[in-house]
């Protein structure tokens, strides 16, 4: 990137937010997984303004541009493979509005998750998506990626939540799609366009999304299951019986040593599976609620349910939920996690299939996730610096997302394709749907800056 | 006296152990960590630090001053190793990261220099060493242990600060009204007392420690004394830590103040008038996170009449850093004040007339920050709100 583009960079931002060092250069060249790539340059604006005349600058002279957030995507969305601009939002990071009367919390797109979800719920209001990454990862990103968590079985992922964007497209033009209207189908649902789009359509800027009340009660349990078919089969029971739980989240034998290495909270060792199992809503539903899940898991095979009695044994166990995927760096240097969702029935099917290429690869693979929607997170552990390894986790991937196809699933629940899911996309979508996105993709940005070679393979 | 080679200087095998491998870039250390949640910078998170570390390891990144810098931007204050799900030893990373800084010449001038002061004069200050019990001079009753006594329970290892910066004299002149009104057998080191060599291991320099370390202990056992009492947590690190290691069978029981006045209250060696505030406590991270001492003061606190106590949202092992850690207000002194904001706006949040730490650094840090918030919060050490409540 020559020195007048840099200058000019500059002075939009401020010569202190355009980065170009070579230590500010490997430390924008990863997200949350083990590839990487250095950028050009890293800017990083403070306001939509900003992101406007730095995108103008970028598509005049055809410069990739690639926003993130915290830079914790786990399928490397956010990574510069083409270098160019890595653009971050995280200096953006201010709450605009909690609006009582209409339930709804402004922010700009470099706010916190957990944050965000922390100063509605001190106004007694619930913002529900709850990612694994809530404190790692920004609101812009989720948004970019639809970003589910456990929560979602009842509650549902962030594109249930959204009801406005401000955007900067790839030419640097601004616009706001959606409102605090509940009801809106003037003209195309742009903001569901977005919502997912990983960066490719447009840079999210401000994100206004809606609230609920914060439930009265909630009862959280512990279920230990000797036998991991017994324990996937039970997630469709409790489903089957008419109960929504709030979470129904599953922890094979590895991530639940993983986690007990780290956290010491007397998770038990030597089961196959637990599940972690959430009610809410006021006191008497969360009770009746647990106890009929109670009931339904031991009958399916569990040996013990323990349900948390305070909020802090509550806040324990989504901690040790919460840290499964950081927590198997302890075994193996590198980890790649899948995020592959299939229907609910086939559930008991698909951990099978696991367990099955798991052996057949001779790779140790981690199965754990938001079992209740059918999306798990097979995590192959590996050593990336071992070529044959290596291989064998590339073909183990391709039959983990053969297995969810012909299962009747997808690719990702709510990580995102990113690159490392893009040879897989056809198998999926088919190529007429691929063609439908290529074109929006083109009428969006022609000359193809925003974060390019994400999502469509070749 | 001459620098040499000792289990002081971290091993830059670990560079060579790889141990930066088993960061896999969660980002969760990002959140906690005060230096990014006011830079929003990766190179300014763990994880970009770890990267860095890795770089230079791999033989990608040369160090220069630049890397440098980024690498001594850093509180030091351990909450990203505490809480890594991958047992990343980030404290460890940083550590040898320094040594091989000095060892490079790219040590920060300001660090280079504390160095020499505190290797040539014994203390940080560069002040003439006998100059140490200056705030022993204007009691009304001059402490006992000023004069060196034959068979002796305690030494009071002071420290530097406290001995040669004016606002933190207060410090020890509560310490010791509070020992003599418990009739503790005393004595202080005077001249004597030579740096306890902390901000020479944690910037990268501890090969200069060594024989400020020997020294010390060799006049303590001088004195005859079993016990070392320390009032600066960072002190109490080294000498509990550190100190063995270099001189094996040291044979001293090393003691926080928080400790000693906690055994004095609950022997009810101390009568205490009653107390009816709301107070709040701050982790010191040196005694906290690092040292594992967490209940001492707060047995401290709940043994005075009608303290009501309240603990911050993010209090024992999740205390976050005043912002005088890590020798970062040297570098960055508008950093460090802005961290102390946030950490007095977490002590406002509870409610507390009080907020009291037990370390003069937290105490100076945030008292600093309470000023300049105009914070309607009292700050004080811990051994003054002893000395405050004591009947005499």
């Amino acid at each position: 990137m020559n020195e007048q583009l840099i200058e000019e960079l500059q002075n939009i931002v401020g010569p202190e937010q355009v980065l170009t060092s070579p230590e500010d250069l490997i430390c924008y060249s990863y997200d949350g997984t083990f590839t990487e790539h250095q950028p050009d340059v890293a800017v990083l604006p403070a306001s939509t303004g900003e992101v406007s005349a730095v995108l103008k600058v970028a598509y005049r002279e055809g410069i990739p541009v690639v926003p993130r957030g915290m830079g914790s995507g786990l399928a490397a969305g956010s990574i510069p493979f083409s270098g160019g601009i890595a653009l971050s939002l995280t200096r953006m990071n201010r709450i605009l509005e909690i609006d009582h009367a209409n339930m709804m919390v402004i922010a700009q797109a470099g706010v916190i998750t957990a944050d965000l979800a922390a100063a509605v719920e001190a106004e007694g209001l619930f913002y529900p998506p709850d990612p694994a990454s809530i404190k790692h990862s920004t609101i812009g990103g989720n948004v970019a990626a639809n970003a589910g968590g456990p929560r979602c079985l009842k509650y549902g992922v962030t594109s249930d939540y959204v009801m406005a964007l401000e955007v900067v497209l790839a030419d640097g033009r601004v616009f706001r799609t959606g409102g605090k209207a509940i009801k809106n189908v003037t003209g195309y649902n742009l903001v569901q366009l977005l919502v997912g789009s990983e960066g490719t359509l447009g840079v999210v800027t401000e994100v206004t999304v809606k609230l609920l009340v914060m439930p009265e009660a909630k009862r959280t349990a512990l279920v230990t299951f000797p036998r991991l078919a017994d324990a996937s089969r039970a997630i469709n029971a409790v489903l089957s019986a008419g109960i929504l739980p709030a979470t129904l989240e599953l922890m094979d034998e590895t991530a639940i040593n993983c986690v007990e290495d780290y956290l010491h909270i007397g998770l038990p060792r030597e089961t196959e599976a637990i599940l972690v199992i959430e009610t809410d809503g006021d006191e008497a539903n969360a009770r009746r609620d647990i106890e009929a899940v109670a009931d339904i898991c031991r009958q399916g095979g569990a040996t013990e349910v323990k349900v948390a009695a305070t909020t802090a044994e509550s806040d324990e166990l989504w901690r040790a939920r919460r840290s499964v995927s950081p927590s198997l760096g302890q075994k193996r240097p590198n980890k790649l996690g899948e995020d592959i969702t299939v229907p609910r029935s086939a559930i008991p099917e698909m951990v099978a299939r696991l367990k099955e290429i798991s052996k057949k690869h001779d790779l140790t693979i981690v199965i754990f996730g938001h079992a209740g929607d059918g999306n798990l997170h097979p995590n192959i552990l590996f050593d990336r610096r071992d070529p044959e390894e290596w291989e064998r986790v590339q073909q183990a991937v391709g039959d983990i997302f053969a297995a969810a196809v012909e299962l009747g699933g997808a690719l990702s629940g709510e990580h995102g394709v990113g690159v490392l899911k893009r040879p897989y996309l056809e198998m999926n979508l088919g190529p007429i749907a691929i063609d439908v996105m290529h074109s929006i993709k083109k009428a969006l940005d022609p000359k193809g800056i925003l974060n390019p070679g994400k999502i469509f393979p070749g | 006296m001459e620098a040499v080679s000792t289990p002081l200087s971290t091993s830059t095998k670990l560079f060579e152990d790889e141990k930066y491998l088993r960061c896999i870039r969660c980002g969760l250390c990002s959140y906690t960590c005060p230096v990014y949640r006011e830079l929003l910078v990766e190179t300014e998170a763990p994880r970009g630090k770890v990267a860095l570390v890795r770089s230079v390891g791999e033989g990608q990144l040369e160090p220069g001053q630049n890397y440098a810098r980024k690498i001594y931007h850093c509180l030091q204050c351990n909450i990203c190793t505490e809480l890594c799900p991958s047992k990343v030893e980030i404290d460890e990373l940083m550590d040898a990261a320094r040594v091989d800084l000095a060892a490079r010449g790219l040590l920060p001038s300001a660090l280079g220099q504390l160095g020499e002061i505190i290797f040539t004069c014994c203390n940080i200050s560069g002040d003439d060493n006998s100059h140490r019990l200056i705030w022993a001079e204007n009691l009304e009753r001059p402490p006992q242990g000023v004069k060196p006594i034959e068979q002796v329970e305690i030494v009071y290892f002071v420290g530097c600060v406290s001995s040669f910066f004016p606002m933190s004299y207060s410090i020890p002149q509560a310490l010791v009204e509070i020992m003599e009104a418990a009739e503790v057998s005393y004595t202080l080191l005077g001249v004597e007392e030579w740096c306890c060599g902390y901000p020479l291991l944690i910037s990268g320099q501890g090969d200069k420690a060594e024989a400020m370390i020997r020294h010390n202990v060799a006049q303590v056992k001088a004195s005859r004394a079993s016990r070392v009492v320390v009032s600066c947590p960072s002190c109490y690190h080294i000498w509990h830590h550190t100190y063995p290691q270099v001189v094996e069978d040291m044979g001293l029981e090393v003691l926080h103040d928080t400790e000693l006045l906690a055994e004095l209250i609950e022997e009810g060696r101390l009568r205490l008038k009653e107390f009816p505030e709301t107070v709040t406590y701050h982790d010191p991270c040196d005694l906290g996170r690092k040292s594992g001492l967490y209940d001492p003061p707060r047995r401290v606190l709940q043994g005075i009449p009608d303290l009501r106590l309240v603990e911050m949202a993010d209090s024992r092992q999740n205390a976050r850093c005043c912002g005088g850690g890590g020798n970062l207000e040297t570098m960055d002194p508008a950093l460090s004040e802005a961290i102390a904001a946030r950490r007095v706006a977490q002590a406002l949040c509870t409610g507390a007339r009080y907020l009291v730490s037990a370390c003069q650094q937290c105490k100076r840090t945030l008292a600093g920050a309470a000023r300049r918030e105009k914070a309607r919060l009292r700050v004080m050490d811990i051994t003054e709100l002893v000395a405050r409540v004591m009947v005499n």
